[in-house]
């Protein structure tokens, strides 16, 4: 941990702009009033001597192949662009905001952000209880735990392609999930087909993101003090009490960042679906990235499509936005994860 | 991240022994029998799907077919079958090479970035942390139009034909893995003592020499979850992989996916093989996370991207 630098660098930061500013004198100043001794001589290295260059490298890659499609997306968004045009896409009428009316008028792109918005805030809340249930469970030390820890681990590790085939290979008609529910005297009707897609994939993506939940719980049970267990001992409280309003307060941070990462993973999961019902898409799981991709690569709308693309970056720029302000960059190896 | 973890857990044991008896009754959380219960169904829950994909990679295809979970007649034959008839065999090593270099790429690239955000102040650095995170957001769909476009003009503007190239793919990736392992060094070097630092400075050392006699043999361990951080994502990947490969430099994902819907009309599909694919190319990154399990974990947490 930078001890010296690292508890307020946003006045530091104000104290050093104010510096440059107005002249030397206000800076002994704001150093005298520093808690941390000797900080001041290190700053005043700092200053001097930073190897900025030492960003270029990184910087230059970053703006490359991240800030150059980012902007090239959304003019073509702007864009009629369609396979013929793809090759000179640089001759491409401009055709303004003529793709986002077309899309949000005539694509179906609302219900396609409803589905994914639906689909996504579902997946998420029924992982909580399940992910906060096996992060008390592991808590403690038993013997065992570690190999409890490793299998709890595997659905998240798994990459989503292998997830995504496997339980498309179980709810093939007359398939494992088909005929063990025919046995026990239910008939679901078809699972990769119709109105159950919708359940399919909400369930599938719980599978397979639960662990996530479980591991943010699991970081912020371990910032409970041992004192505080001892302090409950001591009251005689039951464990459902203990857990209720002494554990789960020390969670608050952890999970609300999971939940924030949890919907921006599943929205913008394309993966999943896409390999498990494959194209065209069944109507009722045409989430967002599916919808965008097929506008793209199925019927060959460039321009429609990256304005759904860029619909899609709003959607997302929510949730972001909370997280990046709720997120600790300075001191928290696990985010949020100690308060 | 993974430099920190072990003081969080080492706290408690100054207090007392962790593992005794008297110290697992004041912390238990659960009574015993919904711990076992927890458990159990929760591992059933994972191993349930995972034995099922092991059974089926074992059976016959009209065996899958109807249902079956323990096979009624054992096979090898789909691990013999698969190397070519899903194209497992080069689609693993177009896999390997694209996300290897995206992993090496990524992680020599991060540790100067991340030395300098961690150890100096300076305008703008915490904008830069905050991109570093925000930028693993950016929906993959935003991402793969404009690269398409540009990969497939380039054909026209440079004569230079990306598309259907490793190159393509391992550009595509860089966007998403730079980000993430930069932010994956960041935390790695906040736990790195400052002290050796300054002592190097005091014996006249340059940034430079800092960064390379003292941060860099320090950072293996940090490096090394970086460039796992890198190599997942590109293994995992199917939107771009689908768009931007030929059946030549096609990734196992991709492999893999057009081996299970081609095999959709008409025909019995091939379930064996799709299930012997699928858990050799899972096989990789589950040996990797197992292997490396403590020192990955934080990192899952810290930009909370798989």
């Amino acid at each position: 941990m930078t001890t010296a630098s690292n508890p307020a660098p946003d006045t530091r930061l104000a104290a050093s702009a104010a510096s440059r500013g107005s002249g030397p004198a206000p800076a002994p100043d704001a150093d005298g009033n520093n808690p941390e001794p000797g900080s001041g001589t290190r700053r005043g290295l700092s200053e001097r001597n930073r190897p900025l260059w030492m960003l270029i490298p990184g910087g230059v890659l970053m703006i490359v192949v991240i800030v150059v499609p980012l902007v090239l997306g959304v003019y073509i968004s702007f864009l009629d662009l369609d396979q013929y045009s793809l090759r000179q896409w640089l001759s491409a009428p401009f055709v303004g905001v003529a793709n986002y009316i077309e899309a949000i008028t005539q694509s179906g792109i609302l219900r396609s952000v409803w589905l994914s918005v639906s689909y996504s805030a579902l997946a998420t809340i029924v992982t909580l209880p399940l992910g906060i249930a096996a992060a008390v469970a592991t808590q403690n030390k038993y013997p065992g735990r570690a190999l409890v820890r490793s299998i709890f681990l595997i659905p998240y590790v798994l990459p989503g392609f292998v997830v995504a085939t496997v339980w498309r290979t179980m709810f093939q008609p007359s398939g494992v999930i088909s005929i063990t529910l025919h046995h026990m005297g239910i008939d679901p009707g078809l699972f990769l087909n119709g109105p159950n897609t919708y359940w399919v994939l909400v369930f599938v993506q719980i599978w397979s993101s639960w662990p996530f939940i479980y591991l943010l719980a699991l970081s912020g049970l371990q910032s409970v003090d041992h004192e505080v267990h001892e302090a409950a001992a001591l009251d005689g409280a039951l464990w459902w009490t203990k857990l209720r309003y002494v554990i789960f307060p020390y969670l608050r941070g952890p999970i609300s960042l999971a939940i924030l990462i949890g919907m921006l993973n599943h929205i913008n999961n394309f993966t999943l679906p896409f390999v498990l019902f494959g194209l065209p898409a069944p109507n009722d799981i045409e989430v967002l990235p599916y919808l965008t991709y097929a506008t793209s690569f199925e019927s060959f709308r460039f321009g429609l499509s990256a304005g759904m693309a860029v619909v899609s970056l709003i959607l997302v720029a929510i949730p972001l936005f909370i997280y990046l302000r709720a997120v600790k960059l300075d001191d928290a190896e696990t985010p949020g994860g100690r308060k | 991240m993974s430099v920190s973890t072990p003081t969080l857990q080492t706290q408690p044991s100054a207090v007392d022994r962790p593992g005794s008896a008297q110290q697992n009754e004041v912390t238990r959380l659960l009574p015993p029998w919904l711990l076992v219960t927890v458990t159990v169904l929760l591992c059933a829950a994972v191993l349930i799907p995972i034995v099922y994909i092991a059974m089926a990679s074992l059976n016959s295809d009209i065996g899958v077919a109807s249902g079956e979970f323990w096979p009624s007649s054992w096979t090898l034959s789909n691990y013999s079958t698969i190397w070519t008839s899903v194209g497992l065999a080069n689609g693993l090593m177009n896999s390997l090479i694209v996300a290897g270099s995206t992993a090496v790429v990524s992680a020599a690239f991060s540790i100067g970035t991340a030395f300098v955000l961690v150890r100096y102040q300076f305008r703008g650095r915490r904008t830069i942390l905050r991109l570093l995170l925000g930028f693993q957001s950016i929906p993959g769909t935003l991402i793969v139009l404009p690269l398409f476009v540009l990969f497939s003009s380039s054909a026209t503007y440079l004569g230079l034909q990306v598309i259907g190239t490793r190159w393509g793919l391992f550009v595509t990736y860089l966007t998403f893995s730079l980000p993430f392992s930069t932010w994956v060094m960041v935390t790695y070097l906040r736990g790195l003592p400052k002290e050796l630092e300054e002592a190097a400075r005091i014996d006249g050392a340059t940034n430079l020499g800092v960064l390379t006699r003292i941060i860099l043999p320090l950072s293996w361990p940090g490096l090394i979850v970086s460039a796992i951080f890198a190599f997942l994502p590109g293994w995992n990947d199917v939107l771009f992989a689908s768009v931007m490969t030929r059946p030549d430099t096609q990734t196992a994902a991709v492999a893999l996916q057009i081996f299970s819907s081609a095999t959709e009309g008409g025909a019995l599909p091939q379930y064996g093989q799709m299930m012997a694919a699928a858990l050799v190319s899972a096989a990789p990154v589950v040996l990797i996370y197992m292997f490396f399990q403590k020192y990955l974990v934080g990192g899952l947490t810290s930009g909370g991207v798989k």
